[in-house]
């Protein structure tokens, strides 16, 4: 660990003023609750130069149903993600992440946008949000636009936005007939790191998955969706038979390596459980029958 | 002296005032409202910043040390090398192969080699990073079989074995004629770290006349001062050590006190500037000292009958790059290494190893942590081979009053493990869960766990210790122990005592802060001899100043001295208890009688001998005796454990404060569910990559199980104040075991290695099948 050099600290009150701050300074990085990004200046030694805050920014926070579409402010904290009956009834797996997320002090803090910006694999709200099929709205001063969530990550701790770039909103769609369920495995039962974490998407018509996504997290460089798994089961009827081959195909998915959180076998083979134990709770949400 | 009988004739009450008695301790609620100062709080701002410069090898030659480029970074002040040590360059606890500061070799990634002094933080970091060390490097041994390998480098010494121990029981080839079952196993204990909330830190002052005063952590104020006084090359009385209110310890600060302290203290003398110098956790994480790793090759026997006839253990101990505690460590694992139970035929060889790791030290259990969970699966094994209860097995083979011990010690008195076996049988309804139960995808199980710990110094070290006390005019108290308050509360326990013997209220004692300048030299804290010798000489001290009160009240009362009762700090006579006299009045009638107000006690163990050869002797003092049942849910689909409840049982001698009791026994819990399932200590090349609570990880309170009411035995040591045992190191020593018999009991699955994480249990569970 390292001691925290001298920075700056700018306070934007509104979205444009910090969008000029991060098109005319060097070395500006968006802040807000901080919780990954101080511990990454002090264990990395690195030296911020200007933080700017976008925690004064109104239009950034706070959750919003609208047109058939869930928008979230990147501001939002998990704590507000966890309290939003809209959420709960929209998006239960997003719900259940937010709950796992640190500890009551790091989600009345952390927020979404910096849960994703921050690019970690493990990442609690990227499955969710990617079986959801949430878009990420990213704007410099110049322009915006939506992209899809995959693709805002490249790498672990990478993104795609460019140093002017800011993440400034989330959208996904509600469906009616749609559930979800996330699932992980810590190395104890809060305030840790998903060891492999898994979320499942379902849409019900009858006794059959009309459609089915499916993301995993801990297990690549990035957090990740499983097409290849979805095509699979999708328009299939329901049954424990496709919950057990669904699973076993996601183990082929999962590419993940060993660290001091886990061996790769044991991301491997839990994946399999967790996607299994996800299928099964976001149908049972749906009305379905097992 | 049995002291237990001594005080209760003496004090002739029907109950006690307060000891065995809920109390709230006195520092509880500075605690709680964050009002308690630490050492940090001592330190003001702008405190000159000591860092210090560690080797980034693990076992190399230092060929030069260039602090050119540092020394001319703007704000740095000094930078201290080997050459800068006035005194012995030596720190070593048990051996005198560990340099303060090392100029010639480096053993493991962390050896410190230089002190850099600057202005602030930013500046001695980026000074740090400006100090040239040029290496020869040598090759390294990161485990011990490569140590021991024939043509191994050398570390300190030929064949890298610091110390080896023997104990030789009885006869050992009948031993195995007798035994009708025979099992065998390789144990493995690895690292754990302490995970003090609070890291290290050390805070000295100079006076510019020869003398230093240090506030730190740490677990011996008088340790910190001979060892510092050693390095700065001063006598004694130059060294004032002061020990802050510690947040958090398990032995780790006994280790890294004069560390620490001696880094600041030198920095502090070599610039005539106040002196700070703080650990970040990484730091404690990478290079400060740990629980030892160990392996035991263990082979057991009993009889058909279901009586213990044969141990037989070979002890490997990994010690890293210093010694360090290993010398006490081993020879505690040598002597406990049949457990808590009566074998006739013994034999023990130990011995410990170096390797170019982060070295071990002490922590909570000493050595009896790591011994239990390797000796009590060997005892559930051979009831099961056996076809026995493994509650009925321990009791057929149990220490009892007459029993003698692994190293042939004959207890005579304060033993009371079967009635903690039996008490925590009962509570957990042991024999109506002798089978596992499945629960959609987990199993539950139950298992049991029994543990002793010698209390006091190893291989019959002599142990004494001292407390002084004073009654002010007003009749409020002062109690000085160098027994440091580092969590446990061990200081309280003495005021109790004290009240208890003087009659004071409890709110009227101030415990202050142990300083080598006016406090006496209790010894250290640890050996889980806080309490049953720290408190003893608190009595001591208390009994004669009781002496004296009551000399005065009964003239002043006009009454014989075995009427006069002392309580609620007033005198009065028993046979009259109308009339009161406030302790304020009798301190003043002291002051004109020539009676003295303060008093000095003293108190040295019994005399303990063993005999080298054979290992056998009176080896410890006494023991204290712990039981415990838990209950485990295994999911077989992921591999979690969860320890769902646990059932605890003591023998403490007696209880001084049931809730301090409680207290050590939960925390103990949880640390040892920790060990058991969870923490993981991970090294690459001999660096330490888990170095901080993100990737270390240790159980929160939502991890923490019901724990059933403790079962509290009291069989009364004859030789310490009221009888009291130690609490703190014994209650974490059979959880271990306990919960990896639950494992087993569970899942079929027998372990040699911790922690049993879920990865390791999936494997395990996948390869048997049992999936």
């Amino acid at each position: 660990m390292k001691p925290l050099t001298g920075f700056s600290l700018l306070r934007p009150p509104t979205l444009v003023g910090a969008l000029e701050m991060m098109s005319t300074l060097e070395h500006a990085q968006p802040i807000v609750g901080g919780t990954d990004i101080i511990p990454t200046f002090k264990d990395l030694g690195s030296k911020p130069v200007h933080l700017i805050d976008l925690g004064l920014i109104e239009e950034l926070n706070g959750i919003m149903e609208e047109d058939g579409k869930i928008l979230i402010g990147p501001t939002t904290t998990h704590t507000q993600i966890l309290t939003s009956k809209v959420i709960e009834k929209t998006a239960p797996a997003l719900h259940d992440a937010a709950r796992w997320i640190g500890s009551v002090q790091i989600r009345n803090r952390g927020t979404i946008g910096g849960n994703l910006c921050n690019a970690s694999p493990a990442a609690d709200s990227a499955p969710p949000l990617l079986v959801h099929g949430a878009e990420a709205h990213i704007c410099s001063l110049e322009e915006g636009h939506w992209i899809p969530l995959l693709e805002l990550f490249k790498g672990p701790k990478m993104t795609v936005l460019k140093p002017n770039e800011i993440l400034i909103g989330l959208r996904f769609p509600t469906i009616a007939g749609a559930s979800s369920s996330f699932q992980r495995i810590g190395r104890r039962k809060g305030f840790t790191l998903s060891v492999v974490n898994a979320a499942v998407y379902v849409e019900r018509k009858d006794d059959a998955l009309k459609e089915a996504r499916i993301a995993l997290g801990s297990v690549a460089p990035t957090p990740i969706r499983a097409p290849v798994v979805e095509d699979k089961i999708r328009g299939k009827k329901m049954s424990e038979e496709l919950i057990d081959e669904a699973a076993e195909a996601c183990v082929e998915v999962a590419k993940p390596i060993d660290d001091v959180r886990g061996t790769a076998e044991y991301r491997k083979d839990m994946t399999a459980v967790l996607v299994k134990r996800a299928l099964r709770e976001a149908w049972r949400r749906t009305g379905g029958e097992l | 002296m049995e002291y237990d009988r001594i005080l209760s004739d003496l004090l002739n009450r029907d109950e006690y005032l307060v000891v065995g008695k809920k109390t709230v301790r006195l520092d509880a609620l500075d605690k709680l409202l964050g009002k308690a100062r630490f050492t940090s709080d001592y330190i003001p701002k702008n405190t000159m910043t000591v860092k210090v410069v560690r080797s980034t090898m693990p076992h190399a030659l230092i060929k030069r040390v260039d602090t050119s480029t540092a020394l001319m970074v703007p704000g740095v002040v000094t930078i201290l090398t080997a050459k800068d040590v006035p005194g012995e360059n030596e720190i070593g606890y048990a051996l005198p192969e560990q340099p303060f500061l090392n100029d010639k070799k480096v053993h493991y990634v962390g050896d410190p080699i230089a002190l850099v002094c600057a202005i602030d933080e930013t500046t001695a970091q980026e000074a740090m990073e400006a100090v040239v060390v040029e290496y020869e490097p040598l090759p390294a041994v990161f485990d011990i079989d490569a140590a021991l390998a024939e043509g191994a480098p050398i570390i300190h010494k030929e064949n890298n074995v610091a110390v080896k121990t023997k104990i030789r029981k009885g006869d050992i080839a009948k031993g195995w004629k007798d035994s009708d079952v025979v099992v065998e196993d390789t144990y493995w204990s690895p690292y754990q770290e302490h995970m003090c909330l609070e890291p290290e830190a050390a805070y000295a002052v100079p006076d510019g006349v020869g003398k230093v005063t240090i506030i730190a952590c740490m677990q011996s104020p008088h340790l910190v001062r001979e060892k510092v006084a050693r390095v700065l090359g001063w006598k004694l009385n130059q060294v004032r050590v002061i020990q802050a209110l510690t947040g958090g310890a398990f032995g780790k600060k006994d280790d890294t006190g004069p560390l620490i302290s001696g880094y600041a203290a030198l920095a502090a003398i070599k610039t005539g500037k106040p002196a700070a110098y703080i650990m970040d956790r990484s730091e404690v994480l990478s290079v400060t000292p740990k629980r030892f790793p160990v392996r035991f090759k263990y082979r057991s026997g009993a009889d058909g009958k279901g009586k213990l006839t044969a141990v037989e253990v070979e002890i490997t101990l990994e010690v890293g790059a210093y010694a360090n505690r290993a010398p006490f460590w081993l020879w505690r694992q040598t002597a406990h290494a049949c457990g808590p139970y009566e074998v006739p035929n013994v034999a023990v060889d130990g011995r410990a190893v170096y390797t170019n790791k982060v070295y071990g030290g002490s922590y909570r259990g000493f050595g009896n942590l790591a011994l239990h969970f390797a000796a009590e699966q060997q005892v559930d094994k051979l009831a099961y081979e056996l076809d026995m209860d493994p509650v009925d097995f321990r009791m057929k083979n149990i220490l009892r009053i007459g029993s003698r011990t692994t190293c042939d010690q004959l207890l005579d008195n304060s033993v009371g493990i079967d009635k903690c076996l039996a008490g925590v049988a009962a509570a957990s309804d042991w024999a109506k869960h002798r089978e596992p139960v499945r629960i959609g995808t987990k199993i539950r199980g139950w298992g049991v766990g029994c543990a002793y710990h010698g209390n006091s110094t190893s291989r019959s070290t002599p142990d004494w210790s001292a407390a002084s006390l004073m009654i002010h005019g007003d009749g409020s108290l002062t109690y000085r122990t160098a027994i440091c308050e580092i969590g446990q509360g061990s200081p309280f326990g003495h005021a109790k005592i004290v009240a208890e013997i003087i009659g004071c209220n409890l709110d009227s004692i101030k415990i202050e802060q142990p300083d080598t300048d006016s406090t006496p030299d209790s010894k250290p804290t640890h050996g889980s001899r806080g309490l049953m010798m720290g408190g003893t000489a608190a009595a001591d001290a208390a009994i004669k100043l009781r002496e004296r009160i009551i000399r005065v009240a009964s003239n002043m009362l006009d009454c014989p001295e075995a009427h006069v009762e002392l309580r609620d700090s007033q005198a009065y006579n028993r046979k009259k208890p109308s009339v009161k006299i406030p302790f304020a009045e009798i301190v003043e009638e002291m002051h004109i009688r020539g009676e003295n107000p303060a008093s000095y006690g003293f108190y040295t163990s019994p005399r303990r001998f063993f005999d080298v050869d054979t290992g056998l002797g009176y080896n410890y003092a006494v023991y204290t005796f712990a039981a415990s049942v838990a209950e485990v849910e295994v999911d077989t689909e992921t591999g979690q454990v969860e320890v769902t409840k646990i059932w605890p049982a003591m023998d403490v001698g007696k209880v001084i404060d049931p809730l301090m009791v409680d207290g050590q026994i939960h925390g103990a819990i949880s640390q040892g569910i920790g060990f058991a399932i969870m923490e993981n200590l991970q090294l690459k090349d001999g660096v330490v990559t888990t170095t901080g609570f993100k990737d270390y990880i240790i159980p929160s309170a939502l991890d923490t199980p019901e724990i059933d009411d403790t079962i509290v035995v009291e069989e009364p040591y004859k030789h310490a104040a009221f009888g009291a045992k130690g609490v703190g190191e014994p209650s974490i020593i059979s959880i271990v075991p306990a919960v990896v018999n639950a494992i087993h009991h569970a899942t079929g699955l027998r372990f040699s290695t911790i922690p049993i994480t879920p990865d390791r249990m999936h494997k395990a569970l996948k390869e048997a099948g049992k999936k």
